[in-house]
């Protein structure tokens, strides 16, 4: 097992103590009717397996963007365990990455965990060239000899198909399309074993999406990680996934092989979602 | 009548800066926050390098202050004159006579001693403002040693001119630990850092921070382990004035021909006095 996740939580705003009791789907919402707080992740279980790839849908404002963003780390939890096989203590056993100090969490996303955002000013830095923006892990990993960080920054623009000619110009020259390749280039640079993608494509054209999606998965089986994918698409979902989870006011309401889910939902939420859309 | 304390400052005032010097000294090249006064000195320029400088003398120091190499140049005779006004003390243009030395761009030709302390003027204290303008984020990153952003921009500068761009404030890792600034010296300069006799303090009066390379401290520029580190190349050039080879030289356009002079104008007396000497 890969990523193991127990009892996660995360309250935005100050919380009454409550809050997490009195929400989840269960009660028909997120947020607490004590005090107001909203919670967005609520006591979530998850396993992830190697080369598993897991799919999270729901309507906007479940809580999948903080569950990716309490995984990554860009968010601290307020309750619950995550363990990550990669990080592991003196003891050789998996650490709860929910307590990684900032060196720890710096480590962890230079060398095993990555994320895609949907928007790529959140995944890229904008004042680095496209190039530079991929050297930055290479680097980051402990390469000091510029003739190798050159080459990976090249192998990676490749590997991503973006033009190696285009590789000293800012991300700002680049296409949307191009822009979430330079961020998969980046976020392959770092050898993840887990790749997180929070709506990798949405807003882009047909077309382009599909291409990208296509590489996504070649890639994923060709250099073999596991990912976490969060799409309102069930197309992204049905193209790219396994295992699918669907998440509302925080919580799992139903999870299963991705064929069965979309098929055959038991859940009648995930029945409206996959009508909705089929 | 207001009595005026010796070297400007009442006693707590210096104290204060002398335990952000020390602190500094223990830390080499990192950055320490000071209570930066207010100095009856044009602003800018020069007042965290004079803070220092009047915080740590002495009734038997001799100072010398230079701005970019020149004794005479208007900003060092007014730092200079502030100086010997509210102290007394001796001041000389001679590297190798005083015991003081502020400077602003340059480190002197003349090699430093143990005996010897030399006070840089410091405009942008922090190495990281280039890559990261949030000094709370600076300070993180400086103790995580988490310098890949500084390291990426010398991987652009490679990629599209071969070296790095940068010319001056070239940024160098002291005592194998932290990244800093060198204050605007140039390349030049750089190898001089390293492993000198003299204490090396750096004020930056604006952003009210003072850092320190203690004497004997290893000082090196980044560099990747495939390249090796550029300077100004002055091969076969000489001092239009003196002659001098292989030092730091200003250089001057005339009639479309570039001359050279020395940057160091004390090292440029000397080595015109020593040439007149072996002449008679
Ligand atoms: N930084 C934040 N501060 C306060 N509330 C937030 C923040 N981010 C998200 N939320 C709230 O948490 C809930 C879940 O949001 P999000 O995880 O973005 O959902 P999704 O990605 O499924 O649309 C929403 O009610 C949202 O308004
Ligand atoms: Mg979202
Ligand atoms: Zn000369």
């Amino acid at each position: 097992m890969l990523l193991e996740i127990e009892n996660l939580s995360k309250v935005y705003g100050k919380s009454c103590g409550q809050c997490i009791a009195l929400t989840g789907d269960d009660m028909g919402t997120a947020i607490c009717p004590v005090c107001g707080a909203v919670v967005a992740v609520n006591r979530i279980n998850l396993r992830v397996e190697d080369n598993e790839v897991l799919g999270i849908v729901g309507e906007s404002g479940s809580g999948k963007s903080t569950l990716l963003q309490l995984i990554y780390r860009d968010t601290k939890t307020t309750e619950g365990k995550m363990f990550f096989r990669e990080m592991q203590g003196e003891d050789g056993e998996p650490v709860d990455i929910a307590g990684l100090n900032m060196m720890e969490t710096v480590l962890m996303r230079n060398t095993m965990m990555a994320m895609i955002y949907q928007n790529p000013r959140l995944g890229l830095n904008f004042l680095f060239s496209g190039g530079g923006n991929i050297a930055e892990k290479v680097i980051a990993a402990g390469q000091r000899n510029y003739e190798d960080i050159r080459k990976s920054a090249c192998y990676f623009f490749e590997k991503t198909d973006l033009p190696v000619s285009r590789i000293d110009q800012s991300p700002e020259t680049f296409s949307g399309g191009q822009q979430q390749r330079i961020q998969i280039a980046k976020a392959l640079a770092a050898s993840p074993r887990l790749l997180l993608l929070d709506e990798p494509t949405t807003g882009l054209d047909v077309s382009v999406q599909a291409q990208i999606l296509d590489m996504i998965r070649v890639l994923q089986k060709e250099l073999s990680f596991s990912m976490i994918v969060v799409s309102h698409d069930l197309g992204v979902i049905r193209h790219l996934t396994d295992i699918t989870v669907v998440m509302r006011n925080g919580s799992i309401v139903e999870q299963g092989l991705t064929d069965q889910v979309l098929e055959d939902p038991q859940h009648v939420y995930t029945q409206l979602l996959v009508s909705s859309v089929l | 009548m207001v009595e005026i304390s010796f070297a400007f400052f009442d006693e707590d005032a210096k104290k204060e800066i002398r335990r952000a010097i020390l602190k500094g000294i223990a830390l080499p090249g990192y950055i320490v926050p000071f209570a930066s006064r207010e100095m009856p000195l044009a602003r800018g320029w020069g007042t965290g390098g004079l803070q220092i400088s009047l915080s740590i003398i002495t009734e038997a120091d001799t100072i010398k202050v230079i701005d970019q190499g020149c004794d005479a140049s208007v900003n060092a005779v007014n730092i200079r004159e502030f100086i010997v006004a509210t102290t007394d003390v001796r001041a000389t243009s001679t590297t190798g006579e005083a015991s003081i030395i502020q400077t602003r761009h340059r480190v002197p030709e003349t090699a430093l001693t143990e005996e010897q302390v030399l006070v840089f003027q410091v405009p942008t204290p922090d190495v990281l403002t280039v890559v990261e303008p949030d000094t709370d984020k600076q300070k993180k990153m400086h103790a995580h040693l988490e310098y890949s952003k500084l390291w990426v921009l010398l991987y652009e500068d490679t990629a599209s001119f071969g070296d790095s761009r940068i010319a001056s404030r070239y940024p160098v890792e002291v005592n194998d630990h932290f990244i800093m600034d060198p204050s605007p010296i140039p390349r030049y300069d750089i190898p001089r850092l390293n492993d000198n006799p003299a204490l090396m303090l750096f004020g930056a009066g604006r952003e009210k921070r003072i850092y320190a390379i203690p004497p004997y401290t290893k000082v090196k520029p980044i560099v990747f382990d495939d390249r090796s580190f550029q300077m100004e190349d002055f091969t076969g050039k000489s001092c239009m004035r003196c002659g001098a080879e292989n030092v730091f030289f200003d250089t001057l356009k005339k009639d479309g021909e570039v001359q050279y002079y020395c940057s160091d104008s004390d090292f440029c007396d000397q080595t015109l006095e020593s040439r007149k000497s072996h002449a008679s």
